[in-house]
């Protein structure tokens, strides 16, 4: 990588202000977001963790005993625990100490946010150091302006998290190609916290393996002949410190290790398959559709970043042909070969997050959360599709003043509608889809998953505030009652409203659409004897929650 | 060499697309304005609540006395029961065994959708209200139905009684507390049922999930074991045929993992049909054929029994006609 293309202080500067400002729109907007199910049984796991972490430091040995770490560490233990720790962290200080935020929810959701910015610091520093700065900054936005991407950005789970966590492995293993011991050593230990974040690391060292045989194998072979090892020492590092850190980092497996680390694996190879619609069938039990994860990035990822992506991803192969390199692309003479493989490693990295998704024994009841660790590399070849149009479409500019602009016109032109989409999406991000499929309503029709995880609650709160009689029982379906009470903490229901997973007693009953829960629906119409919802929550006209008033 | 400006990216060079085809290059920033101008399309094309409750009149208007409401595309159902209430579209139609005995449809489209399952209605009228479309059908051949099972189970129509030989009578009342189980629990039981003891074994009407996920209202008839759960009713008018479905929860049940439940008929004691109804079928229709006492009042029997003793969870629609 030649010197040109080092991190400068304006891209520092840039770092910076694409940090603050996600962060900052991800905080604005958090407000009208309902809290999704999963957050619930995190908000339950962090608190019971930031308990532990209270004990620690007034009981050290008493914290330390296994039948202790077991009562704490013990709730949500099938997820490791680096994110539900920060969410600990952040809860306790910037919540119950230094009051930074006034809702308790948001607390927990901001470590969330920071990684998802930091997600999108990375792409732009990737992206700008292999391809310019113009090109990191279009890959970044691209990742920070897809609407899914947005949208998990907010909460208190784990899925932008790993994302963040992988891509900022993947560039610490690039880094450690071409630097010293340091990068390495990094990679090591981010290897070991992307273990601790969520399961989506396991393939991750498919990817960096078969990058060194596909980049450097035949030079690994022909040092190996000579008596000398080039394995990268990232890989070793990856072996020696990451199984350290993942340890230390998750007190649940500090004891029992062998079979609590058994049993975790066994849990996510063996998980449960709940329900998903897809094309208009919902999906229960395997074999899943094969299609589903392509579909479903067309179908909610702009296509102006898709065909960005294309392009760019048709360049990086292009390039690796002489003949068509030469006739197409000419490779820029500042280029070292190095720069070949950065491609190599994003395509790897992007290909082991789909992998799962080419098996049908695959759950797909996440949607496309399951392989949002892809997007940051998909971005970044989006960066280079842009990078190249901007030098052709340059030369096709006749005027000699504006030729200079024309990579912040197409930036603009390629951005404009991502970001226009994203905030509309908001804060029905799991109900979007790009006009590939006919936007909402399209979707709708072609019987794709309109909403899950039930954090569509925030939608109709004012509703339920308004109409709900005193002390009424709120019959609350998919959101989780955690989800509720956290609702309730916040102030965004009334005090005297409870949330309860029973109708028959409650006052109104909420209903979050997907066709295999349609059956609550009719359980509310038998029980409050008619079919007329009393507000229907909508996302561009297409009915995602509705409530009925006994 | 091309300078290199802060801005640029990482292929230097001219474009090596020679002629006219370099021009294709300019399609991309066209591509991310056309997108973004069929977001805007996309995301104002479904007409929003005001505009269906700004229809209801027209509907109104056009509904006659036993016809169906219908809407299409399907997922925009709860906006329209939203807007035109109950009235317009009851429980009785939005949870019908079929479409067979209503005479019309009237359809309210948007985004130029039509529902397929009348297609083959002949269309009397149609009317574009606002970016509605109102389409009158009518069924070319309406069944008769001369008496509804499920319209009769009450006390005055209907005996239930548990065990084929040792009987024992099931009491109804008007008063039982409604019980719901959720998305993994048991149906809706109804406020109005015949007890026979014990939660869910007790007949009456609910709703349950069809293999599309619809609402079927049907009786509920959970044999206790395997004794034979019987429902006998009274001064039945009687047709050619029996017509009927059958179902459990598909939700619940789809993975065909029980046992098959077998309905029996009988009018006046005379056996008629049996129907034997696997799970994972989801709702599936039965004709027992009656013709030879068309025209009759006659006692109809049902008889609903399964060797599989665990949660026969058995509902079924039946009418004569």
């Amino acid at each position: 990588m030649n010197d040109a293309r080092k991190l400068d202080r304006t891209d520092r500067v840039i770092c910076l202000v694409l940090c603050l400002g996600y962060v900052a729109l991800l905080l604005s907007t958090v407000k009208n977001l309902g809290y999704a199910r999963d957050e619930g049984f995190y908000f339950q796991a962090a608190r019971s963790y930031e308990s532990w972490f209270e004990l620690l430091g007034k009981d050290f040995q008493l914290a330390l005993e296994p039948s202790v770490i077991d009562r704490y560490w013990g709730v949500n233990h099938e997820h490791p625990a680096l994110m539900k720790s920060l969410f600990a962290f952040s809860h306790h200080y910037f919540f119950e100490v230094f009051r930074i935020f006034r809702e308790e929810g948001t607390a927990y959701r901001f470590p969330g946010m920071v990684l998802s910015a930091l997600g999108v610091v990375v792409t732009y520093a990737w992206g700008k150091r292999a391809l310019g700065r113009a090109a990191g900054l279009v890959a970044a936005l691209s990742l920070a302006f897809m609407p899914r991407v947005f949208y998990n950005a907010h909460l208190d789970c784990f899925d932008t998290p790993v994302m963040t966590m992988l891509l900022i492995t993947s560039y610490a293993f690039a880094r450690s190609l071409e630097a010293g011991p340091a990068w390495a050593i990094a990679t090591g230990v981010l290897y070991g916290l992307l273990l601790d974040t969520k399961h989506n690391a396991w393939l991750l060292p498919a990817a960096f393996i078969a990058h060194f045989l596909l980049s450097r194998g035949a030079h690994a072979i022909r040092e190996l002949r000579a008596g000398r090892v080039a394995i990268p020492s990232a890989l070793f590092a990856m072996g020696l410190i990451s199984p350290l850190v993942f340890y230390v980092g998750w007190p649940w497996i500090w004891h029992d290790t062998a079979r609590r680390i058994a049993d975790y694996v066994a849990f996510h190879l063996g998980h449960e398959y709940y329900n998903m619609e897809f094309l208009g069938q919902t999906y229960w039990k395997p074999p899943m559709p094969r299609l589903y994860a392509w579909v479903m990035t067309l179908g909610t990822v702009p296509a102006i970043t898709l065909i960005l992506f294309a392009l760019g991803l048709a360049v990086s192969a292009l390039r690796r042909v002489p003949k068509w390199r030469r006739l197409v692309l000419p490779l820029a003479a500042t280029e070292s070969k190095h720069d070949e493989s950065t491609p190599l490693l994003w395509l790897l990295c992007l290909l082991i997050c789909y992998a799962p998704w080419w098996s049908d024994q695959t759950p797909i009841f996440g949607g496309t959360k399951h392989w949002i660790t892809a997007y940051p590399f998909l971005c970044l070849f989006a960066g280079r599709g842009f990078a190249v149009a901007v030098e052709h479409v340059r030369t096709l500019i006749p005027w000699r003043r504006v030729a200079p602009f024309t990579a912040q016109g197409l930036a603009a032109c390629v951005l404009v509608g991502p970001f226009c989409m994203t905030l509309h999406s908001h804060p029905w991000g799991l109900s979007f889809y790009t006009p590939l499929v006919g936007g909402a309503p399209g979707a709708a029709s072609l019987g794709l998953n309109r909403t899950f995880w039930g954090y569509t609650t925030g939608a109709v709160e004012d509703f339920i505030d308004q109409h709900a009689p005193p002390h009424a029982s709120i019959y609350v379906h998919d959101t989780a009652l955690q989800s509720w009470d956290m609702m309730h903490a916040d102030g965004r229901v009334r005090e005297d409203l409870r949330g309860s997973l029973s109708i028959p007693g409650s006052a109104l009953a909420l209903y979050h659409h997907e066709p295999h829960m349609h059956r609550v629906e009719y359980e509310i119409w038998i029980d409050y004897g008619h079919d007329a919802p009393a507000d229907v929550g909508t996302f561009d006209g297409v009915p995602v929650v509705w409530v009925y008033q006994r | 060499m091309r300078k290199r400006t802060a801005f640029s990216g990482d292929v230097a060079g001219s474009g090596a697309l020679m002629g006219r085809a370099r021009y294709l290059w300019l399609l991309l920033p066209i591509a991310g304005l056309v997108e973004l101008g069929a977001f805007v399309h996309d995301a104002r094309s479904a007409p929003r609540l005001d505009e269906w409750q700004a229809v209801r009149g027209e509907v109104a208007k056009l509904k006659g006395p036993g016809d169906l409401v219908v809407v299409a595309p399907e997922w925009t159902d709860p906006l329209a029961r939203e807007a035109f209430g109950d009235a317009l579209m009851p429980i009785a139609n939005e949870a019908r065994a079929d479409d067979s005995p209503y005479a019309r449809a009237i359809e309210v489209s948007e985004l130029s959708a039509s529902a397929p399952e009348f297609a083959r209605w002949p269309t009397e009228e149609t009317r574009d209200v606002g970016r509605f479309r109102l389409r009158v059908h009518r069924n070319p051949e309406p069944a008769k139905v001369l008496f509804s099972f499920l319209d009769h189970v009450r006390p005055q129509f209907l005996a239930v009684h548990e065990g084929a030989t040792d009987e024992r009578a099931c009491q109804f009342t008007a008063h039982a507390a409604v019980t719901a189980g959720g998305l993994h629990g048991h149906l809706a039981f109804p406020r109005e049922r015949f007890n026979c003891g014990g939660e869910e074994f007790f007949v009456g009407v609910t709703i349950l999930d069809d293999q599309n996920y619809r609402p079927r209202r049907c009786i509920w008839a959970h044999p206790r074991g395997t004794s034979v759960l019987r429902l006998n009713f009274s001064e039945v008018t009687i047709g050619r045929q029996i017509h009927g479905y059958a179902g459990l929860s598909y939700f619940l049940f789809r993975d065909g993992l029980h046992g098959p439940t077998l309905l029996t008929a009988r009018v006046n004691g005379e056996e008629v049909g049996r129907y034997l109804h696997h799970d994972e079928l989801g709702w599936h229709g039965f004709d027992f054929d009656t013709s030879r006492f068309a025209g009759q009042i006659a006692n109809v029997e049902f008889d609903v029994h399964s060797d599989d003793p665990s949660d026969r969870q058995f509902c079924f629609y039946a009418d004569t006609r």
